[in-house]
């Protein structure tokens, strides 16, 4: 199944490049060195006078066979790491990670700034036109401050790993420049999709502009990917031999093992995370305005932001499992790095903050069920998805050890408490994770029928339908998770974790197609939006710092997961911080960051909410009004 | 006469709601035995898939 879904991705991703037409611009700009050689004479082949002739044949066959030989990775020592007197790695954590987000962000934003457009154009509603337009409006600065990260990244880059950029030149040669150009496409695209938004608004003009949002998302997607084969090269390097010599072309380089999981890790997460940064401007304009239109407006808003980062959220989980799968496929000691070393505490953390999502989605989805009158009918039960979720939570965040002293280890004879250790071991959280995502899904679907009643004959029997998967696929997760979790081999303990995965999405779409084909032609009752607490938009404003949070965590742990490497196993990282910082360093560095990103980010607010604001015409003294 | 009417038609009621319910249940007992038999159909591919095959009672057959 991965095997497959790997090829569709990889098969998806060749089509968008050769879409775009990159893969000439590569082959091009590598005219190759024999040609180079042909052209310019070498410099001081000169005969002195009294001396032997030089042997030009000799010589020349020398440098072919050099040019022959690959060059390995170099092997940079202490003194070649430039020292300016602060951590270069906590310089380049800080620019790279603040690139990262407002990347998530401009990329994700254009994609369902497509999609909102596109809905607008089916349902003729021109209020999604409009969204799309103010969301494309929100994130415009962003793609500024992105490059201009980008840019102080590269920098810093260059200048504090001199060894380690050369050799990544080196190894990617010419896909540099394709990345340097595809900003020029970008650029061109994004501006004439924001700026030719009203111009072209309405009938074949519309297509036009549809269009140039797709290659908008084009360019965007493309530098992802690019971008991200640098970073799944350094975990897991392809297309060199084991000294780090390249051997392999741009593409072999390029399709890593772990490039895909990435690949698809990184576009679920930045659509959830770009539906939570601009959720939290809605939040922020709901909270500011007294005005009635506003705030139903910007109510509804923020649950279509919701709605995306929830929804894009549902199978993230999924994607990292992949991932995680695939590292300890690749390398299983860079698995126990990342889950059973001194990592494996932040996927603790990890836990907390994806509860924190989960909690502040569920509460946003409950409150606004106040909305409509219908939701009476389905209010009994969110105490009780409420209470699934927090046990589920409490079971996901339960750590398998414990920091212990010498005599708590004595008085509880051993490290492992013997009920709460059980807990902490993956079956237990398996079935925790797919519990609340199968409960979210659940306060999401009847968030979504509370303004509707099924007018189909067969509607009580779609509801006892769904009401069965609903319980049988539970209680499907929790056999699995116990049975083959605990008194099964390994084997099949990691292989039932994959028809627990399934099991939920079995729930989430089938739930999609019945109320799909149950509520067509539904009676539709009355929804006022704007009528929701004041409490609920605090929900949209901790959904965008979880997630930073999230990624900046997570990120942290992918990049240490290669030690002591620059790229693993082929170019030793030799600079004074080549070494796992202590947890409390790397919290105090992730925090950092992500509140450099919130204030980054107000700014992004600030200047967005500007271009609205008008000065009225000082009236000069003496003058009636 | 109204009486008897009012006593038939209370029958009638009474009837139909105890179908109701009949075909409520009914409906729900099926729900839940095709549920079931997918489920279980399904635990078997995907772990056969993965080359972990299970016997009928679910148990590890490798």
């Amino acid at each position: 199944m991965h095997g497959n879904l790997a090829r569709m991705f990889t098969m998806s991703l060749l089509l968008t490049l050769l879409f775009l037409g990159i893969t000439a611009p590569v082959q091009a700009a590598d005219p190759g060195v024999g040609d180079i050689a042909d052209r310019i004479a070498p410099v001081g082949r000169v005969q002195l006078t009294g001396q032997p002739p030089l042997e030009v044949e000799s010589e020349a066959a020398a440098q072919e066979a050099e040019a022959a030989e690959p060059m390995a990775a170099p092997r940079p020592a202490r003194s070649d790491y430039p020292d300016i007197g602060v951590s270069s790695r906590a310089i380049v954590w800080v620019l790279a990670q603040l690139h990262l987000f407002f990347g998530a962000l401009v990329l994700a934003v254009p994609l369902f700034v497509l999609i909102i457009e596109l809905v607008g154009l089916f349902t003729g509603d021109e209020r999604y036109d409009d969204m799309a337009h103010e969301f494309m409006k929100i994130s415009l600065t962003g793609f500024s401050i992105t490059a201009i990260f980008g840019g102080s990244l590269a920098l810093a880059l260059f200048m504090l790993y001199p060894d380690f950029m050369a050799y990544m030149m080196r190894v990617f040669g010419a896909q540099w420049l394709v990345y340097a150009g595809l900003f020029f496409f970008e650029s061109f695209f994004l501006y004439t999709y924001y700026y030719g938004w009203n111009a072209f608004r309405y009938g074949n003009l519309k297509w036009v502009h549809l269009s140039l949002g797709l290659m908008l998302n084009a360019s965007g997607l493309t530098i992802m990917v690019l971008a991200n084969s640098w970073a799944t090269f350094m975990m897991a390097p392809s297309g060199v031999n084991e000294v780090g010599a390249v051997v392999g072309n741009i593409w072999e380089v390029m399709k890593g093992p772990l490039w895909n999981p990435i690949n698809l890790h990184r576009f679920i997460a930045n659509i959830a995370f770009g539906g939570a940064v601009v959720g939290a401007y809605a939040a922020f304009k709901f909270l500011s305005s007294s005005d009635p239109e506003k705030r139903a407006h910007y109510d509804w808003m923020g649950y279509t932001s919701n709605f995306i980062a929830i929804l894009a959220f549902l199978p993230l989980p999924f994607a990292g499992y992949w991932l995680m799968a695939e590292i300890y496929a690749y390398s299983q000691q860079m698995g126990i790095t990342a889950m059973g070393g001194i990592l494996a505490w932040l996927f603790i953390l990890q836990a907390v903050l994806i509860g924190t999502i989960l909690l502040a989605g569920n509460f946003y989805l409950w409150a606004g069920m106040s909305r409509t009158d219908g939701s009476e009918r389905y209010k009994w039960l969110v105490k009780f998805i409420a209470l699934i979720l927090v046990v589920t939570f409490l079971i996901w965040i339960t750590p398998h050890t414990l920091m212990l002293s010498a005599s708590e280890i004595a008085q509880l004879g051993g490290t492992h408490h013997s009920i709460l250790g059980p807990l902490g071991i993956m079956p237990a959280k398996n079935i925790a994770v797919n519990l609340m995502l199968i409960v979210t899904f659940l306060s999401f679907q009847l968030y979504r029928r509370s303004d509707k009643v099924a007018t189909v004959r067969w509607a009580p029997v779609g509801n006892a339908l769904m009401v069965a998967i609903y319980v049988v696929a539970i209680a499907n997760i929790i056999f699995l998770g116990v049975y083959y979790g605990y008194f099964t081999n390994t084997v099949y303990k990691v292989g039932s974790s994959v028809a627990q995965v399934a099991s939920t999405l079995v729930v989430i779409i089938s739930g999609i197609i019945i109320d799909a084909l149950m509520f067509k032609n539904a009676k539709t009752l009355p929804s006022h939006w704007g009528r929701i607490p004041d409490r609920a938009q605090y929900a949209l404003f901790a959904l965008p710092i979880a997630f930073t949070w999230l990624m900046g965590l997570m990120g942290y742990v992918r990049s240490s997961v290669k030690t002591h490497w620059h790229v693993y196993t082929v170019m030793k990282d030799n600079s004074p911080d080549n070494f796992i910082p202590t947890i409390a360093y790397a919290g105090n560095m992730i925090t950092l960051v992500t509140v450099l990103f919130l204030l980054c980010l107000l700014f992004m607010f600030w200047v967005a909410n500007l271009s609205e604001t008008r000065q009225v015409k000082p009236v000069a003294a003496g003058e009636s009004a | 006469m109204e009486k008897q009417m009012e006593d038939e038609m209370g029958k009638q009621m009474e009837e139909k709601r105890k179908i109701g319910i009949f075909t409520t249940l009914l409906s729900v007992v099926i729900a839940f035995a095709i549920v079931l038999v997918l489920f279980y159909g399904l635990n078997h591919l995907i772990m056969g898939m993965q080359g972990l095959p299970l016997n009928m009672d679910l148990t590890p057959a490798g």
